[in-house]
């Protein structure tokens, strides 16, 4: 469905990949992209869906823009085969707003394929995400973590990857107000909002993220990228970014698929 | 003050209810009185009523002071013999300090005049065991009906034209012409299965491995019956009394016996106190209240993992374990009012339900992905005062607004409200505008209020934060 670029298969023969390789996380198979083709380009052929990914909100006011980004990421999966698990204490819905089911329709999610899980602490909210990724019943897990959760360490993490590896399910690891510390996730991202591109009328334009890869376990090089989410062909595309501060920003050329600017 | 119950040793002395503390205190020094506590009495009752139900389903409480037992067909562990089962129910109460008469009868009422009187012949009874209230027996006495037998012998027409169809009504019952059955305190499930122990279990791993094994037996009845349990309950006779319950519910109909097990451990896991089995459980019983039809499925021939089965499943799990109400999905609200157009419910409860409007293909989101409940009030500064907004702060932070749409104009539900209809009284209209700030970030704010023509100086909120 995604024109993935044909990669040959010495792409993923990378080095020192006995862990991955056990997990089948770098088949070409179980790679999905997320439709920017330069940001597919970097990650050389898409993001592997049976592992675990961290993403944290680049500040507490961009807790929307990275939930959306990782339910975004899982209705990026080619043929889901289950539901959405969300889930995260109960507490952090008051400081930081509930999902809210019009606005994931718009964003061309279904509510429907979306079930809440809220805790009563973290411990009941990680249980339940292994137990999540373990079921073969959900295509994405994704957890949501407010603060600097001690219990989110290299143990639990690598249980959730674990887990994911085994079922093929994409757990996502949100995490909001907190410091990146060792995990056994396979990447980690940081996600901001950006300035959109204008509407008719200097209306608030598509959504669009500033998404910043940290840390990728296998070796390719971190790097930031700017992109929007359209939801009518449900997919990511590359925007320009307003400043030259990105590796690639250069090179980016225009995908026929974004509107401009009336 | 007065007495309003006594123990049998005080009876002896002389002490009635209905006596002043006071006098009693006089003519018995030493004696103890307690504070009259109903609900405690009640709470006992109940509790008494529990552990009743080792010997029957239909139990009712007959307040204050007796329990009604339906014991039809339930002597089967007594060799069929009622009496039996009663002194079982004796030797039980009075093991726990309880002095308690009981008696048999072919109708509660017969049953409840006879222990009352501590009588076994309904004709011997007073004509108190009516229960009319002292002014008919007191007329009944006077017409020289002295016992039950007496009225049972009259014709009944002229007794009903005295003393009303109460009457004659009361006495079919006591006399065993009428079965008015009792309402028990708990609807009998149709499927149970209970195991009985000569000793009792206290291991919990026993416990569990006769809970597996009653699963298995409640599967096998609900497939004969072509049913599926969507909740099941099981109680826990301890020997001293205590009756434990737990109960499971499944999201679809399920009879698994090993999915069931792995819920019930679940259960048994997030059991705020654990399981206590004390001196041991002499009767554990399964019981399914709420089944559903659920007809054979034939196994494939490749075994493929059923996707949906599987996140019932896991739905069902996490539900016992959290609490149902803490695993949830979407249902469209019935309301044009954002707070109000979505609400969240227990995915165990059923299917999620709801048509979400679909964005238009020009437009992002109209509606912001995250949405505060309450909105959040924010500081505005604006144009002119029915405009847009040009900055605002928001926790404390100064947000530029670069881009906005709006706005979009929501009428309160004026229906909702009394007097709603009458103009200005259906509550504020709110003027919803979508901005983005410098940084990028997208938010949903609006105006509480028509400038000038609702309000003065209308309040600015924060609804929500779009992606």
């Amino acid at each position: 469905m995604n024109n993935v670029p044909a990669l040959p298969d010495s792409v993923f023969a990378f080095p020192n990949m006995g862990e991955w390789r056990k997990g089948k996380a770098l088949q070409h198979d179980n790679l999905f992209t997320l439709g920017a083709k330069e940001v597919d380009a970097r990650l050389q052929g898409g993001l592997s869906r049976a592992a675990l990914h961290e993403l944290f909100a680049g500040e507490s006011g961009d807790v929307a823009t990275a939930s959306a980004f990782a339910l975004l990421l899982a209705l990026r999966l080619p043929e889901p085969k289950g539901k959405i698990f969300w889930i995260g204490e109960e507490k952090q819905e008051r400081g930081s707003g509930r999902l809210y089911p019009p606005g994931l329709a718009g964003l061309g999610i279904d509510p429907a394929s979306i079930i809440l899980v809220r805790t009563a602490n973290m411990l009941d909210a990680l249980r339940a995400a292994a137990d999540a990724s373990r079921s073969k019943s959900a295509s994405a897990v994704i957890m949501e973590a407010h603060g600097g959760a001690r219990m989110i360490d290299l143990t639990s993490t690598r249980r959730l990857s674990l887990a994911a590896a085994e079922t093929g399910t994409l757990a996502l690891l949100l995490r909001v107000d907190a410091m990146p510390v060792p995990s056994a996730a396979s990447t980690r991202w940081q996600i901001r909002s950006a300035p959109s591109q204008a509407f008719p009328a200097n209306s608030p334009g598509l959504p669009t993220f500033d998404i910043s890869l940290l840390r990728y376990r296998g070796g390719i090089a971190p790097f930031e990228a700017r992109v929007n989410w359209d939801h009518e062909r449900q997919t990511f595309h590359d925007a320009p970014l307003s400043g030259g501060f990105s590796a690639f920003a250069s090179g980016g050329e225009a995908d026929p698929g974004i509107r401009t600017t009336a | 003050m007065r007495l309003v119950a006594c123990d049998a040793a005080a009876l002896a002395i002389g002490l009635t209810p209905g006596l002043a503390l006071a006098d009693a205190r006089a003519r018995v020094p030493e004696l103890l009185a307690f504070d009259y506590d109903p609900r405690a009495d009640e709470r006992l009752l109940l509790w008494l009523a529990d552990g009743c139900e080792r010997y029957t389903p239909g139990c009712a409480v007959d307040a204050p002071q007796g329990l009604t037992l339906d014991i039809t067909g339930c002597a089967h562990r007594f060799g069929e013999d009622e009496a039996a089962l009663a002194t079982d129910l004796q030797h039980r109460l009075r093991r726990h300090g309880f002095s308690a008469r009981t008696a048999l009868g072919a109708t509660p009422d017969s049953a409840r005049a006879k222990a009352r009187f501590a009588l076994r012949k309904i004709a011997d009874l007073p004509v108190e065991a009516l229960d009319m209230g002292s002014k008919t027996h007191q007329a009944l006495r006077r017409a020289g009906l002295r016992s039950i037998g007496d009225l049972a012998v009259r014709p009944r027409q002229p007794l009903a034209a005295r003393f009303g169809k109460a009457c004659t009504l009361k006495l079919a019952r006591l006399l065993e012409e009428e079965d008015p059955h009792i309402t028990p305190r708990r609807v009998t499930p149709v499927t149970r299965v209970e195991r009985n122990f000569a000793e009792p279990v206290a291991r919990t791993g026993d416990v569990l491995m006769v809970i597996e094994q009653l699963a298995g037996e409640a599967a096998i009845v609900l497939g004969e019956r072509g049913e599926g349990g969507r909740r099941f309950d099981i109680t826990l006779f301890r020997s001293d009394g205590h009756v434990a319950r737990l109960g499971v519910d499944t999201g679809m109909p399920t009879r698994d016996p090993a999915l069931l097990n792995r819920l019930i451990r679940e259960r048994i896991d997030s059991l705020a106190d654990p399981l206590d089995p004390g001196f041991g459980y002499d009767l554990i019983r399964l019981a399914v209240p709420v089944a559903e039809a659920l007809a054979n499925t034939q196994m494939g021939l490749e075994s493929k993992v059923d996707v949906k089965a599987a996140g019932a499943a896991l739905i069902d799990r996490l539900s016992v374990r959290l609490g149902s109400g803490r695993v949830r999905h979407f249902h469209a609200g019935n309301s044009h009012m954002p707070e109000r157009a979505a609400y969240e419910r227990a995915a165990a409860s059923g299917p999620p339900r709801g048509d979400w409007p679909k964005p238009d293909p020009g437009d992002p989101a109209s509606r912001p992905f995250r949405l505060f409940d309450p909105p959040q009030h924010i500081d505005v500064i604006a144009e002119i005062p029915d405009g847009p907004p040009r900055q605002f702060r928001w926790r404390r932070k100064l947000h530029q607004v670069t881009l906005y749409e709006g706005p979009e104009r929501i009428a309160a539900e004026w229906w909702r409200r009394k007097g709603g209809h009458e103009p200005g009284a259906g509550g504020l209209t709110r003027d919803y505008y979508r901005v983005e700030d410098s940084e990028g970030r997208r938010f949903w704010v609006f105006r509480h209020g028509l400038y000038g023509r609702e309000k003065v100086d209308p309040g600015w909120y924060l609804h929500g934060v779009f992606a």
